[in-house]
């Protein structure tokens, strides 16, 4: 275990940004705090890196209670929001500032600079002021300064929000490449879901201070404990309702006139008020057959069949989306485009259904 | 486009049109009147360059500069030195909006006071019975009192009493936009505080202690009121010449004297200027 949280709360005046969080963060590990702005996620990175002291709780870096300890004798390095690289200084004496600050001999400066360059794939621009460069390269540097000092634990707090689209998922993939190659504990702190769910090992969810969810982003995307998070993870359709019945694995839930299931949590109580997530991916629609029977549930075994009504429809190349209309409902639905076949039609009444076990209860808060 | 020319004329105008009247007609007047010749209490309207001969020949000439030079570099370091710390306090330990904003109306409230009033007021203060040498000799620090006035000392601590406000602004203003996780990141790599400062901190508010030194040096060098009144004629500056030669009415030479601080005036400008342009932009 590399980093150790422990009921951690942080108050700026009257505001807790951070409260009563725990974790753990494994060696090697790429661990991602999601969530949207001021959630407290920034706090928490700042915490670890000593940036910001809890006012209750205790962090343990490598085993060791980190108590007041400044950054400066902590195992960590911090890759800035805004990059905070030196104006004053050259790419090479930006990249070497910890080594020199450590009194390292300069040959070993000169070295360790110079891998760390090769490392960011930033060779030959060591003579370079900063304001000479690119955003991405700027980025580059500024991953450089911080891990030619080897660190136990790498903070990164939103490092690839000034970049462009593409600039960004081109640093994203090498982030993890040099994650991958270091073994390097990297905790990265990000707004963007997408970002979080491609990169991590772990994602940790916050919300208002609070940490909801902890887990691999498969487990959080298949398994989203409470609607915040069901909702901020990925695209999700929330049906609210009233536990119905519990029939093995199965929840049943009435929703408004309709009545749906979902895979079973554990916590459900019959009479409960629960939200159903079903994952726009997972909706299967077929065509309704001509003068079939009313709106409501009529489906094949095992499965929830609503009727709908298209209600628009974006064409997204290998995706198709369909918003669709039930009564009293809303439904997203992405159905991979087949090429060849035809699209359902706007105002065309199609059946909307989806595997039970592909559908889960969240808590409904 | 042709109204919007029009109309920075009209803006420009009444300033353009007072530094004519007010500064360049004069200076014209000045500058013919130094290639004319004072003798026996007139000025003779002759073209000469006899003026300027007999000032560059004068030792005197060359002491009175080293004065003025020495009185405002003195004044210069003491302000940057006694100032820095000040902005910086300012800048990273009060926290709250409020309390910036009074403290720095502090800093700045001797300017209301007329430069006239402030230095009698350290004729006072300094006095051989004033408040610094009763202070000093009730501590038992000092035996006799110190002669702090009629001389050098007098006038550079009213002085750079006077100008500190001047050194402070630029300097504040500089450390106010330096982006504090540049301190944050020089922290996170291993720099204690002695090391982001000489590193860091200090570096990138050079901006501002150029600034600060230029506008400092340049209002000591004219600096006319503070030595008149507490040098006792014994801190002989060129404005202070300036002023005798006109009273005098020997125009020439305080034509020519006038000239040389202007020049003196520009080069210091020119000189930190190009040192500022060479300094990194925070």
């Amino acid at each position: 275990m590399d980093v150790e949280i422990r009921a951690i709360t942080k108050r700026f005046g009257q505001v807790v940004a951070v409260d009563t969080v725990s974790f753990v963060i494994r060696g090697g590990e790429f661990f991602s705090l999601l969530g949207p702005s001021g959630c407290g996620k920034t706090t928490t990175l700042r915490v670890i890196g000593g940036f910001e002291h809890a006012d209750a709780g205790e962090v343990l870096i490598a085993g060791r209670s980190m108590g007041q300890m400044p950054p400066n004798r902590r195992e960590t390095n911090m890759v800035f929001q805004r990059l905070a690289l030196f104006p004053h200084y050259t790419v090479f004496d930006n990249v070497a500032f910890g080594l020199r600050m450590k009194r390292l001999p300069e040959d070993d400066v000169q070295r360790r600079v110079g891998d760390a360059l090769d490392l960011v794939q930033m060779p030959g621009l060591a003579g370079r002021r900063i304001s000479e460069l690119s955003g991405g390269q700027q980025q580059r540097v500024a991953l450089a300064r911080a891990l030619v000092n080897r660190p136990r634990v790498l903070l990164l707090d939103e490092p690839l929000s000034s970049l462009d689209l593409k600039l960004r998922l081109q640093m994203q993939e090498e982030l993890k490449r040099l994650q991958r190659e270091l073994g390097t504990t990297f905790v990265y702190v990000t707004h963007d879901q997408g970002e979080a769910l491609a990169m991590s090992d772990r994602v940790a969810v916050m919300d208002g201070g609070h940490l909801l969810q902890v887990g691999p982003p498969m487990e959080i995307y298949e398994q989203p404990r409470t609607r915040f998070v069901a909702n901020f993870i990925g695209d999700a359709n929330l049906i609210d309702g009233i536990v119905e019945s519990i029939d093995g694995e199965a929840v049943m839930v009435r929703a408004g006139g309709h009545k749906v299931s979902a895979r079973r949590q554990g916590w459900e109580r019959s009479g409960q008020s629960v939200t159903v997530c079903v994952r726009p991916e997972r909706v299967r629609i077929v065509a309704a057959a001509p003068g079939g029977g009313g709106a409501g549930s009529s489906g094949g075994p095992g499965d929830d069949a609503l009727r709908a009504r298209v209600e628009d429809r974006a064409f997204s190349g290998y995706l198709v989306k369909y918003r669709l209309a039930i009564d009293g409902l809303r439904l997203h639905a992405a159905v991979p485009y087949v090429s060849g076949t035809s699209l359902y039609q706007i105002g065309e009444d199609v059946i909307a259904s989806w595997d039970p076990q592909q559908a889960v209860t969240v808590a409904n808060e | 486009m042709r109204i919007r020319g029009a109309a920075v004329v009209i803006l420009l105008a009444p300033a353009m049109a007072a530094m004519v009247v007010l500064y360049v007609i004069p200076l014209g007047v000045y500058f013919i009147n130094s290639f004319h010749r004072f003798l026996d209490g007139r000025i003779l309207p002759v073209w000469t360059l006899q003026t300027y001969v007999e000032y560059f020949t004068d030792s005197f000439t060359y002491k009175v500069m080293g004065t003025t030079l020495r009185l405002s570099l003195l004044v210069t370091v003491l302000s940057i030195v006694i100032g820095y710390p000040l902005a910086y306090a300012l800048h990273t330990r009060v926290r709250s909006a409020a309390a910036k904003g009074l403290l720095a109306l502090l800093l700045f409230s001797p300017l209301l006071v007329s430069v006239v009033v402030r230095t009698y007021g350290w004729l006072i203060l300094l006095a051989g019975t004033g408040v610094v040498n009763t202070l000093l000799r009730g501590l038992g620090i000092i035996d006799q009192p110190l002669n702090l006035l009629f001389n050098m000392t007098g006038v550079v601590i009213s002085l750079t009493h006077i100008l500190l406000p001047f050194a402070i602004f630029p300097m504040y203003s500089v450390m106010s936009r330096l982006d504090l996780s540049l301190k944050e990141a020089a922290h996170d790599l291993g720099a204690g505080w002695w090391d982001t400062f000489t590193h860091v901190t200090l570096p990138l508010t050079m901006p501002g202690i150029v600034a600060g030194a230029l506008i400092c040096f340049t209002l000591a060098l004219s600096a006319f009121v503070t030595p008149r009144l507490l040098g006792g004629g014994r801190v002989q500056v060129m404005p202070l010449m300036v002023y005798n030669n006109t009273v005098d009415i020997n125009w020439p030479t305080g034509a020519v004297s006038g000239l040389v601080l202007l020049l003196m005036s520009i080069a210091a400008v020119w000189t930190l200027n190009s040192l500022l342009r060479r300094l990194p932009s925070v």
